[in-house]
This record gives structure tokens, sequence and C-alpha cells, in this order.
């Protein structure tokens, strides 16, 4: 990108829109000057009128119709090298849309080049293998534990459940009283408070 | 006597120094010529960005109804700039680069600078760019008579011309010439070089 070495090449395309707009602008010129003579036409019309040349003002006033034709005319040319440029602009446009699909598709290709099924399917199974192999691991340490110890550790566990969580562990048998049988027969009722009343506190 | 400012009808404010009335009589001392040519050359760049206007010729001072009239004469003090005088300022405006003749090889008719080549670059670039004009390639009859106002509407050829050869020096701008005229194409360079 040095200098005036990244100035594009003049293409064919570049000199044929240049001179459709060049085009454009003659036909816009052309409407300028003509525009000006329906105005002088309009004041001579008007002038002459003026001074009683009714045959003069209608001369003034049918060149006035010509030159109101000939605009309507080149309105109609200029309208179609406006599209035409607009179009061409358009069309431009949409190819340098294609160029960057085109390119896009290319850069998706080599991407998937390094993505084929079978470096995924390869990948997959490693990482499968791999998993595997920690899975292992994990059962040989595991096993490492001796039966007493690994019966500790659940303990450990229930009481950290305990503490953090309040949550009693459900599996643990709940140990309630059971039943009594009997009705039960109050002897001496009065008698047992008493008795406990004088009972000696130590110290 | 005091000298005081005036505002023209167009809305342009005079500097007091135009009413006075040496200021309108060439100076036979070359040092006090110098600042009076200085002192009109600023006045006149300033009136022409004011009414956007990118010509003077010598014969505008003795034309009453030139749009330089309310600049070259002051009917307050009786006095007018004599053409040899304006031609002598144009001559120093044209050799301080604040001016070029147009058309070249005649010394009565200038085109102002009031703003430089390399500002009207930047103009012309600003607004290619915020006009979305980059890339497309453009007839320079487009750009100084646009369907829409722009700030570059009248600006004659020569100026024009000027400023895209500055910007084709900095990669900005490419001309392309064909057999019926020419055209230029605005490029998204490195700008503010």
């Amino acid at each position: 990108m040095g200098g005036n070495q990244s100035v594009p090449k003049v293409t064919k395309q570049d000199r044929a829109i240049l001179d459709l707009k060049l085009q454009r602008d003659k036909v816009r010129q052309y409407q300028k000057k003509i525009q000006v003579v329906l105005d002088r036409e309009h004041e001579i019309a008007k002038q002459q009128l003026a001074a009683g040349n009714k045959d003069r003002a209608l001369v003034a006033l049918r060149k006035r119709k010509y030159q109101e034709g000939l605009l309507a005319k080149t309105d109609a040319q200029l309208e179609n090298l406006e599209k035409l440029v607009s179009t061409i602009e358009f069309s431009l446009v949409e190819v340098s849309v294609l160029h960057g699909l085109q390119q896009g598709n290319e850069v998706l290709k080599e991407i998937h080049k390094e993505l084929n099924v079978e470096n995924v399917e390869r990948i997959l199974e490693e990482t499968q293998e791999a998993r595997e192999y920690q899975r292992e691991v994990d059962e040989m340490l595991a096993n490492a534990l001796t039966l007493e110890d690994e019966e500790a550790v659940q303990a450990e566990l229930r009481e950290l459940q305990l503490e953090t969580l309040g949550v009693q562990d459900t599996e643990r048998p709940v140990t309630l009283p059971s039943v009594p049988q009997e009705v039960p027969v109050s002897k001496e009722p009065e008698a047992q408070p008493e008795e406990r009343e004088r009972v000696p506190v130590a110290a | 006597m005091a000298l005081s400012t005036h505002t023209t009808p167009s809305g342009f404010v005079l500097p007091s120094i135009h009413a006075a009335k040496p200021f309108f009589t060439q100076q036979p001392n070359s040092a006090t010529q110098k600042t009076v040519s200085d002192n009109w050359t600023r006045l006149i760049l300033s009136y022409a960005r004011h009414r956007k206007l990118f010509t003077l010729r010598v014969e505008d001072a003795t034309d009453d109804k030139s749009e330089w009239d309310e600049v070259l004469r002051n009917p307050r003090i009786q006095r007018r700039l004599r053409p040899s005088h304006l031609a002598a300022i144009l001559s120093s405006m044209v050799a301080a680069n604040q001016a070029m003749y147009e058309p070249p090889n005649q010394t009565s008719s200038v085109l102002l600078f009031w703003r430089s080549p390399e500002e009207w670059a930047q103009v012309l670039y600003d607004w290619a760019n915020s006009t979305g004009h980059l890339n497309t390639i453009m007839t320079f009859y487009e750009i100084v008579e646009p369907p829409v106002p722009s700030p570059l509407e009248g600006l004659p050829l020569p100026i024009l011309r000027k400023a895209i050869s500055v910007l084709t020096k900095s990669a900005r701008a490419q001309v392309i010439a064909v057999a019926d005229g020419e055209g230029v194409r605005f490029l998204p360079g490195a700008p503010g070089r």
C-alpha cells in the first residue's frame, strides 16, 4: 500500500461509465440552454404583444412551443441515460457482492479442509480413549482405599451435610421409643412431686 | 476624523481602513504600498468568501454594476480603486499564490483562492466521502453542478482541477480521461497524510 501503487487500474467499464456520464452532462447542459431560450421567447412574445405586434408575438410563442417539445424529448433521453448509469452502478455492486461471496466460499472450503470427517472422528476417538483412561485411573484410586476408610469418608460426608445443609441423612433409621403396651396406672400421683422437693440439693 | 466600519447591504462589514482616502491611492513608497496591497488582498478575499465570488476582473473597478462595487468603490468618501491599482494588487496576489490568472496568459482577470487548492481538496474529499461517492466515477460537471446543494457548487473548473491534482498526489483520487472529456474517481486511500 505504498503511494501511487494503490491506485486501481482504469478498466474499460470505467471508461464506458464516464462516457455515459459525460453524455448525460451534455444533455443537461443542452436542457439549460433550451430553458434560457424558452424564457427569452416568452419575454419577446410579451414585448411584441405590448407593442401591438400580434403576429410577431405568435411567432415567438410558436418557437417557444417547439423548444418545449425539444425539452420534453431530452427529458426522456436524460431519463434513459440516468437509468442506464444507475443500472451499471448497481450491477457493479452486484459483481462486488458476488466476489465477496466467492471469497467467503473459498475461505469456508479451506476451513472445511482442516475440519474433515476423518479428523473429527479421530479426535473424538482420542478424546473417548482419554476419558476411559481417566475413569480407570479414578477407579484404581478408589479401590486403593480400604473398606473402613471408605466408611469413614462416607460418615464424614454425612456430618458435613448435616453441618452445612442442616439436613438429616434420610438413610439413617430414626430411632423412636416404642409405644407402651400397658395402660399407664397412676399410683399415688400427689406423692411423687412432694418426694422430689424433699431431695436435698448437693452444695 | 474617526474612521468607522460600514456594513454593506449584502451584510459584509467593511473594515475602517476602507473609509480612509489614501487607501484607494497607489502609494509611491513601496513599503507603504505593500501595506495597502496586503490590506486590499485581505479585504478582497474575505469579501469573495462572503459572497462566494470566484472571479475578479480589472474592469470591475470601473463598473458600478459589478458585484464588486461595494468593495471597490466608497461613495461615502468619493473614492474608487483605479484599474491600474487593482491590476497591481492582482499581480501581487497571483505572485503570493492567492489567485491565478484565468484564462492564463493575460493579466486582467483572476480566479481568487479564498480557499487554497489544498483546502478545496479537503472540502472536495470530505464531500465525496460524506455523500458516498468514493469509488464511483464522477464527471467534473457533476461535481460543480450537483442536483442537490453542496459546498462545491459553482466552483470554477480550474480550481477544481487544482484540488483534484492535490488529491491524486496523495492517492486519494484518480483522473480518468476519455475522448469526450475527463472524470475523477475518489479513492478510499489513507487520508490525513
